[in-house]
């Protein structure tokens, strides 16, 4: 419940972006333009300070949340998309599909994440759209493996016998038993699975892979490090994005749990 | 347990082909890279261009590549010129002491207070264990060591700022050794933080799960105390995933360090990984994936192992 | 009654549970001599089982007990933790329902038997309380080498064998059996009451024996008690129960469950229709008046208490 709430703020802001915080502000020729002063703490230049090239935090932070959230739910919906479909897939058809299928995920789940993952970024370059396709193409496996066990509990379960005797195509099976026994199960994963995206995106983003051209929280963090925030003290600057991201994260960990706990009654007990 | 050893082969064999494939698509010109912005005669590149074989077929490459690596060769960083293997060879005892003590920290620390939470289920105890861990494991690990960093090492300036040992310092025997710890102690509190709460985590629904089973009702009818029931009865059954996980983990957190080793500047394999990345140094990072993914397997296979050894419905 | 070894005196027992409270056991009493053997028979959510664990207070943590339970002359309800642990397992032991869940997977069969004779000092060196568990295993039919084994590794009839081995531990007085035999095939449930028929010639056992089904109990028990809702039904001598119930409940439950090894009898429909009511949520008047063939509007509004219903016996019924 808590957990819906914060969303609520946080989807909020990254909505209302151009209404919190003007978005000329994130460009260092203008902010300089504006004559903003360098490295200013909260006190100075309100709301949340400047940074080494005069810009805006509080700028950063609103416009980051459209970055960071969209990132995280695109990549999300990447993953759950990629994963479902093999799990559904491989659970159906059952057989060599199915061994080859989780061969491939098991592969997969062995290789280290972030690994992969800067490998695959380095590669294919800094972009928004890579970093989704990075994320999205590294954590399929986990979710494969949930919809597919869930898939084969309910191919168990008489009454897609009973539809198939009825005449009732594949597609018909699948469409109608089988994906709404799974998508609460997929749902509470997806919310489940955001924290991952929006965790990688920022530690990708703060170790150079991130877009250049995006302000992402975790963008705002490399920045925020590499010229020496820390030194300074400049805790204006890595704080709000930090908490951000800890915030948002938690919020989607405490509903997903919920959600799990909805869809899976079985893991809710109370001795 | 063959099987298992053969499984493992078959993966790592699979790590050699993907690594292999992966650089191949993007180091279209090797040699042009490594002499990038320097003033080489076409000639040279092109007789390089020959002894490194980058003229035959992709097959021969790949054979070549396999053969070089199982040798040690794993070629040459474009940022320092030197082999990647000494690169690699040199930064792995760095990585392996601030993982090695921050992994076993928390696991030990996480592992109790999952029992605590567990055992006082609902309590205070139990809520203040859970979101606390909950929020470390929510924030970046990185963000983490930055926000340690500023309190203790420039708010507070009791530890060092970064790196591995004063440099400079000809500080020897235990002052060295003193010194070294001293520079250990933000990073592995770092580490140890942020992956308390799996470790928590886990135990504690384990421990849940074996507090409902009937064994342990037993237990307590036959008259032992509580605290015997929970030590003798209780944890060793919870423990079984957790240390599964434990060594799964080791494996995985050689790699997870990467971040935070960059914000301390820890000279292990994380921080030439995030050195790697501002190149590109493809070879590096090609040489440090496979070392990274081969930790993995080898420890996975090592956490089999050890669940099989110590549940005894497991037969071994 | 002084020379009774269990004396149970109006037990009420109330779980706590996230839907409310929930009574298992309403107003039970009853009083077992020494050497005596009673039976308490009825289906899933009677209270049987709560009012066993009950003896021992075994119960989950916060749960309400209410009323009286005096075994070998200590009540059990008002002793301290430290006078608890010294009674369980010495003065009463308790055979649960042998499903895999009963014995710790990770320790050997021989430890946990073992085990409360070294909490108790009943014996004073490990190798004493070896060579006792493998005697009690020996006793119970069991070769020595089993001492060693994993629970995963015997059969259900030997575990079962080896959860009664492992009550007597202690030389208990009170031996309480829950469902011993349930889940086990016909010729394994013979086998194991003729085991624990001898057992308590030779140990001079007092029994408490509980199950759902009634034939059993005429085998194992001299007594019979029959409960229904949380309270006791009826109660009396076990083969004048059976054979000719007082109680239109137990009337049912004897037809359900025919004669051991009789397989004809096996298949007569039983008299039963319907489920037992959950706890939560008993109708008003006689508990059992909606399964009742017999029900009459009285039933409905007032639950009859224990009557005489012949010599030593008692039934919970108007119609006594």
């Amino acid at each position: 419940m808590i957990g819906l709430g914060i969303l609520f703020v946080f989807v909020f802001i990254a909505l209302a972006a151009p209404l919190l915080a003007d978005i000329r502000e994130l460009n260092p020729v203008f902010a300089r333009a504006q004559g903003n002063p360098q490295w200013a703490p909260p006190s100075e230049f309100p709301p949340l300070g400047t940074d080494y090239i005069r810009r805006s935090v509080w700028a950063q932070f609103v416009w980051g949340s459209r970055v960071s959230l969209f990132v995280g739910l695109a990549a999300t919906v990447l993953t759950i998309f990629i994963g479902s479909v093999i799990g559904i897939v491989s659970g159906y058809i059952g057989g060599k599909t199915d061994g080859g299928l989780m061969r491939v995920s098991e592969w997969f789940l062995v290789i280290p994440f972030l690994p992969l993952a800067i490998v695959l970024a380095s590669i294919l370059g800094r972009s928004i759209w890579n970093i989704i396709f990075v994320i999205g193409v590294t954590s399929w496996p986990s979710t494969a493996r949930l919809v597919r066990a869930q898939v084969l509990t309910v191919k168990q379960r008489l009454f897609v016998d009973r539809a198939r005797s009825l005449g009732g195509t594949g597609w018909h099976i699948v469409s109608r038993h089988i994906l709404p026994n799974v998508s609460g199960l997929i749902l509470a994963n997806a919310t489940l699975a955001v924290p991952i995206s929006i965790l990688t995106e920022t530690t990708l983003s703060f170790l150079g892979l991130g877009d250049p051209s995006s302000a992402s929280w975790g963008k705002t963090l490399e920045e925020a490090f590499v010229n020496g925030a820390m030194i300074r003290n400049a805790w204006w600057y890595f704080l709000p994005a930090g908490i951000g991201i800890l915030v948002v994260v938690l919020a989607f960990t405490l509903i997903g749990r919920t959600l799990e706990e909805i869809a899976n009654p079985r893991l809710s007990r109370e001795r | 347990m063959g099987r298992k050893a053969l499984g493992s082969l078959l993966t790592f064999i699979f790590v050699l082909v993907f690594n292999f494939f992966l650089f191949r698509i993007v180091q279209k010109d090797p040699i042009g890279s490594l002499f990038r912005g320097r003033n080489v005669p076409q000639q040279t590149i092109d007789n390089l261009r020959t002894a490194f074989g980058l003229d035959e077929p992709i097959f021969t490459q790949f054979f070549y590549y396999v053969r070089e690596s199982l040798q040690g060769n794993l070629g040459i960083s474009y940022q320092s010129r030197q082999p990647v293997w000494d690169e690699i060879v040199a930064a792995i005892p760095e990585t392996v002491i601030l993982v090695g003590v921050s992994a076993i920290l928390s696991a030990l620390i996480g592992t109790v207070l999952g029992i605590v939470a567990a055992w006082r289920r609902n309590t205070w105890k139990d809520h203040g264990i859970t979101a606390g861990t909950m929020v470390f494991y929510s924030m970046p690990d990185f963000w983490l060591g930055m926000l340690l960093l500023v309190g203790f090492a420039v708010v507070f300036p009791i530890f060092p700022v970064g790196g591995f040992a004063t440099a400079g310092s000809s500080a020897a025997g235990l002052d060295r050794l003193l010194d070294q710890l001293n520079h250990l102690v933000l990073p592995a509190l770092t580490l140890t933080l942020a992956y308390l709460g799996e470790y928590a985590l886990i135990m504690r629904s384990s421990l849940l799960d074996v507090m409902g089973e009937d064994y342990l009702t037993v237990a307590r009818a036959k008259g032992l105390r509580d605290r015997i029931v929970r030590r003798r009865h209780a944890v060793p059954n919870a423990l079984l995933p957790v240390v599964t996980l434990t060594a799964i983990n080791f494996g995985f957190v050689l790699s997870g360090a990467i971040a935070v080793e960059a914000v301390y500047s820890w000279p292990g394999l994380g921080k030439a990984t995030a050195d790697a990345i501002r190149g590109p140094d493809l070879p590096m990072l090609q040489g440090l994936f496979l070392l990274f993914s081969a930790a993995v397997i080898v420890f996975n296979l090592i956490a089999d192992v050890t669940y099989a050894y110590l549940d005894p419905r497991v037969d071994h | 009654m002084s020379d009774a070894l269990l004396s149970v005196r109006d037990l009420h027992v109330t779980y706590h549970t996230k839907g409310g409270p929930v009574p298992a056991v309403r107003g039970v009493s009853f009083d077992l001599e020494k050497g005596g053997s009673l039976g308490l028979a009825g289906e899933s959510g009677s209270g049987k089982s709560t009012l066993a664990g009950s003896i021992l207070r075994l119960l989950p943590y916060g749960t309400d007990i209410e009323g009286q339970v005096v075994l070998d002359g200590r009540d059990v309800l008002s002793l301290n933790p430290g006078g608890l642990r010294a009674v369980r397992w010495t003065a009463g032991a308790i055979v649960f329902q042998g499903a895999l869940h009963a014995l710790n997977p990770v320790l050997t069969v021989g430890d946990q038997i073992s085990e409360p004779m070294l909490v108790h000092k009943t014996v004073r060196t490990e190798k004493q309380a070896r060579s006792r568990t493998v005697s009690l295993l020996g006793r119970v039919g069991l070769p020595d080498n089993r001492a060693d084994s994993y629970p995963h590794q015997l059969s259900g009839g030997q575990r079962q064998r080896v959860l009664i081995a492992m009550a007597l531990a202690c030389d208990p007085l009170l031996l309480i059996a829950d469902e011993p035999t349930t889940a086990l095939d016909l010729m394994v449930q013979a086998q194991v009451l003729a085991l624990l028929a001898d057992l308590k010639r030779e140990h001079d056992l007092t029994l408490v024996f509980i199950t759902h089904d009634l034939s059993v109990l005429t085998y194992a028990c001299k007594r019979l008690a029959v409960m229904y809702a949380g309270r006791i039904v009826e109660e009396g001598p076990s083969w004048e129960v059976f054979e000719d119930a007082s109680h239109p409940y137990t009337r049912g439950l004897a037809a359900a469950f025919p004669t051991i090894g009789d397989l004809s009898s096996r298949l007569a429909p039983s008299g039963l229709g319907g489920d037992p009511p959950t706890p939560a949520n008993l109708p008003v008047g006689c508990p059992f008046h909606p399964r009742c063939p017999l029900a009459q509007d009285a039933c409905m509004t007032a639950e009859p208490g224990l009557r005489p219903s012949g010599t030593e016996r008692r039934a919970a019924c108007i119609l006594v």
